[in-house]
């Protein structure tokens, strides 16, 4: 069957593995020429932006918990899932663990563990929700949401613990090296940890064929139901651990503390050019998405724009950036299929196929 | 065809052609020049084996789909028609197999749906006395009492035919297409069909059905054409019905004589054995032992269950009752992760579904059975183990590709499938069961995967075929079990594979002593 007119095939071995699957890979390049971009017109026009090294690090402080949280929703995400309790989880853990020290007095450190373990329940029982009860993920962590938060309401009182040790506090202010905020090297570490998990492990590989199309892999022989669980039970821990190093930055807890987290996290991970229907999608981009949103967001406040402004700003940017992907792409976050759809359904022609 | 241009004269009313209708999707060829004449008061229907393009040619007359080339005359006035609706203008209907009304309507408004009637008056009002009686009409004047008032989803799929067809005619339609009614029906339920059917020809519509069931089709057909990869065999009136020419028709190339493998399976050991395995209502008490070296056919009608059985001895369906034993060891009700690790593996009919993850890369799909033998520093994935891998079986399954990265969704049919051989071969399986392994696969590419099969059976790996194709059936099995409404029927063994053999075998529930 040898075939000589095919050049390709002999080739096959010299060829280096390639973004063949990622036919976006310049997205991320994309977002980073605009992250830079950004950075560099903030510096310029808004005064306070760049006070110094150390302030300009400084300022990730006020967002890398968004991008903790995204690390985690990013794994879900990829499986094709959703999970809206993050907010909720974090809350939640992040009470847990202020009351164990307050209530209990339980050593501060002991507490955060058991807050991340707290956080890794949650995310099981969205896990177990969603596998066992085959609900769809969206209508059982927006349920659990309600159910996590009702608990941290609870649980917290009318006057939450506050005023945690100094060197708790560390975690959320603190610096390492010099002017390197330390939550900038936890995020740094956990992004590639991330990355190696999702991109070059065969967890993340059955993750991403989960995503794709969970009916091949299951006859593909993957055990959806415990890759699914393991997903939702890492984005409880993402969660938990995003709300502890908030609890840590304000040294005081509040059940609603996690509210925030939600809608700037989904926006991020879409940004980043992760497919909402689960597969597509790489950690580089998400955190590219984090940086850019987070000094967006910084920059217009030192500006003097209110919060309002950003945020209809954010808005406009997460439209923007996913017509432009779309348009480029003729795929992703299936707005592309639906324009087609209105532009009218034309049956396929001789010879014009692309692929 | 010749007779073709004869009748560009004008003709009685009902008279639909086509001519020397083609249509291409892609590279593929489903339809080559064919050319008919549907006529009033007749009863004309297609045969031809599945992807012979009898569907495709109802798609287009009906409006689905437009031809490639060709043209379409009604009443000898050429039609073209961009969409379904601009066929029922000009009197052409289709009954689909499995029609979609609206569930929570009622009959009568699905009946009416785009076209209710109003009254006159601001603002217009639908007429709804007037549209219960006419829908109640059109069912009666075909002899049915289904009652309109009723949602639709309380139906069955026969019902939903039948007011399908009261549809068409309150649409004035006069000609009326059946793509393959009967095959999801009961054979009382086909008695009906055809009641309306004939009801509807001596009234002087046109009729065009699709079915594979040879006895019905002699039982109803006024004229019968024959299609075959894409291509129109003949075209016979009932003079010319003859059972067996028309099968061979079908198959074609009976005349050649099909390159048959001859192993000697009979000495392997038994790999595969399945007893009494049951899954209600889709099959009852099977039971059949695969050998080593052996290839074993699964001939049917599409829903006839065999799927189906295949999904329950791999795991993916609950048996209700029965074993099957791998190599001697139990594996009834096992998940598929751990049948696959025990040694056999599935290779699924439908592709893109879920036989492969079509926007992945092809080296990705090649290992996504295996991650766990690859090599792995801390669950880190070795890359160049993995390409390795990847391309060995590239080269090993002849798989035409720019390169290992190339995303699989880019390759033909052919190829897709050789990875998703390659795929489960690199686990070195025992049992392998390939259903329709040469489904969208182009005529060249089959043959290079009937090699393949025939390579592997070589090597010991006990094979089981599901296929519709008899040709495929011929040419690969050491035996083929027919199954009709989940019930192994017939079994045929070595030189008794025949076409023709295989293809009545399966048509009714007395095997071969019909």
């Amino acid at each position: 069957m040898a075939d000589p007119s095919n050049p390709g095939r002999n080739e096959v071995t010299a060829r280096r593995r390639n973004a063949a699957r990622l036919p976006l890979d310049g997205w991320e390049r994309s977002l980073l020429v605009l992250l830079v971009l950004l950075v560099a017109g903030l510096c310029l026009s808004v005064d306070g932006f760049y006070p110094g090294f150390a302030g300009f690090l400084a300022l990730t402080e006020n967002f890398l918990p968004f991008g903790l949280v995204a690390l985690g929703l990013t794994t879900v995400i990829l499986t094709g899932g959703i999970d809206l309790s993050v907010g909720a989880t974090a809350g939640l853990s992040a009470i847990v663990m202020a009351e164990l020290w307050s209530g209990l007095h339980v050593s501060i450190w002991l507490a955060a563990v058991v807050g991340l373990l707290a956080g890794g329940v949650l995310g099981a029982v969205n896990g177990l929700i969603i596998t066992r009860l085959r609900t769809e993920p969206l209508i059982a962590t927006l349920a659990t949401s309600f159910i996590y938060a009702s608990i941290a309401t609870a649980l917290a009182g009318p006057s939450p613990p506050a005023g945690f040790p100094d060197a708790f506090n560390l975690i959320g202010t603190g610096t390492l090296i010099g002017p390197i905020p330390l939550q900038l090297v936890l995020f740094s570490v956990l992004a590639l940890l991330f990355t190696l998990l999702l991109q070059y492990s065969t967890f993340g590989r059955r993750i991403v064929m989960v995503g794709y199309s969970s009916e091949a892999a299951r006859y593909s022989g993957l055990r959806i139901d415990r890759i699914v669980l393991s997903a939702y039970v890492i984005s409880g821990v993402m969660s938990a651990f995003a709300g502890i190093v908030l609890a840590a930055y304000y040294s005081a807890v509040r059940p609603d503390m996690g509210d925030v987290l939600l809608l700037s996290t989904i926006t991020i991970v879409v940004l980043g050019g992760v497919s909402i229907f689960g597969g597509e999608g790489t950690i580089a981009g998400v955190v590219i998405a984090v940086l850019l949103l987070g000094f967006l967001r910084q920059g217009m406040l030192i500006a003097g724009y209110s919060d309002m402004v950003t945020t209809m700003l954010t808005g406009a940017i997460l439209l923007g950036a996913i017509a432009i992907k779309n348009i480029l792409s003729g795929r992703g976050t299936g707005l592309a299929a639906l324009l087609t759809r209105i532009r009218g359904r034309r049956p396929a022609t001789t010879g014009s196929a692309a692929e | 065809m010749s007779y073709a241009a004869a009748e560009t004269a004008p003709v009685a009313a009902g008279h639909y052609q086509a001519t020397e209708v083609t249509k291409t999707f892609g590279s593929v060829s489903v339809l080559r020049g064919v050319s008919l004449t549907l006529r009033p008061g007749r009863i004309h229907t297609m045969m031809g084996e599945n992807g012979a393009g009898k569907s495709t040619l109802f798609k287009i007359l009906s409006g689905l789909l437009r031809p490639t080339t060709g043209e379409l005359r009604l009443d000898g006035a050429p039609v073209a028609f961009s969409a379904p609706h601009d066929a029922h203008q000009r009197g052409i209907y289709l009954v689909p197999q499995e029609p979609a009304l609206m569930p929570e309507l009622t009959v009568a408004e699905t009946m009416f749906v785009g076209q209710l009637p109003t009254r006159a008056g601001f603002p217009r009002r639908v007429d709804w006395p007037g549209l219960r009686r006419q829908a109640q009409q059109a069912l009666s004047s075909l002899g049915l009492a289904i009652d309109v008032g009723q949602l639709a989803r309380h139906l069955s799929i026969a019902q939903q035919q039948q007011v399908e067809c009261a549809k068409a005619l309150l649409r004035g339609c006069r000609i009326i297409l059946f793509d393959e009614p009967t095959s999801p029906l009961t054979s009382h339920e086909v008695e009906r069909l055809f009641g309306i059917m004939r009801r509807l020809r001596d009234d002087g519509c046109t009729l065009g059905f699709i079915s594979h069931r040879m006895d019905e089709v002699l039982d109803i057909s006024d004229d019968i054409s024959v299609l075959r990869d894409g291509a129109l065999v003949d075209t016979v009136d009932r003079s010319g019905f003859d059972r067996v020419r028309l099968l061979s028709q079908m198959v074609g190339r009976e005349m050649r004589v099909i390159p048959r493998r001859t192993a000697s399976f009979s000495t392997g050991r038994p790999m595969l054995q399945v007893e009494g395995l049951a899954h209600a209502p889709r099959f009852h008490d099977v039971g059949f032992t695969l050998h080593e070296g052996e290839v074993l056919g699964l001939a049917g009608l599409v829903g006839a269950g065999r799927t189906e059985i295949a999904e329950t001895i791999f795991g993916i369906r609950t048996p209700d009752a029965g074993h099957v034993r791998l190599g001697g060891d139990e594996i009834t009700g096992l998940a598929p992760h751990a049948i696959i690790r025990r040694g056999l593996v599935y290779v699924p009919e439908d592709r893109a579904r879920h036989g492969a993850i079509l926007p992945m890369t092809i080296t990705e799909n090649i290992t996504s059975g295996l991650l766990d033998r690859l090599r792995q520093r801390f669950g880190l994935i070795d890359r160049n183990d993995e390409d390795r891998t990847g391309a060995a079986i590239v080269t090993q399954y002849r798989v035409r590709c720019a390169g290992i990265d190339q995303p699989l969704r880019q390759l033909s049919g052919g190829n897709q499938q050789k990875v998703v051989f390659g795929k489960w071969m690199g686990l070195q399986p025992r049992v392998a069961i390939l259903d329709e392994p040469t489904r969208g696969v182009d005529v060249g590419a089959k043959d290079e995967i009937y090699e393949l099969i025939e390579e592997l059976a070589k090597a010991g790996l006990a094979i089981l075929v599901i296929s519709s194709e008899m040709e495929e059936l011929v040419r690969l099995c050491d035996r083929v079990l027919s199954i009709y409404e989940g019930r192994i029927v017939a079994e045929i063994e070595g030189a008794d594979i025949t076409p023709a053999r295989v293809g009545q075998s399966y048509l009714s529930r007395d095997g071969l002593a019909a």
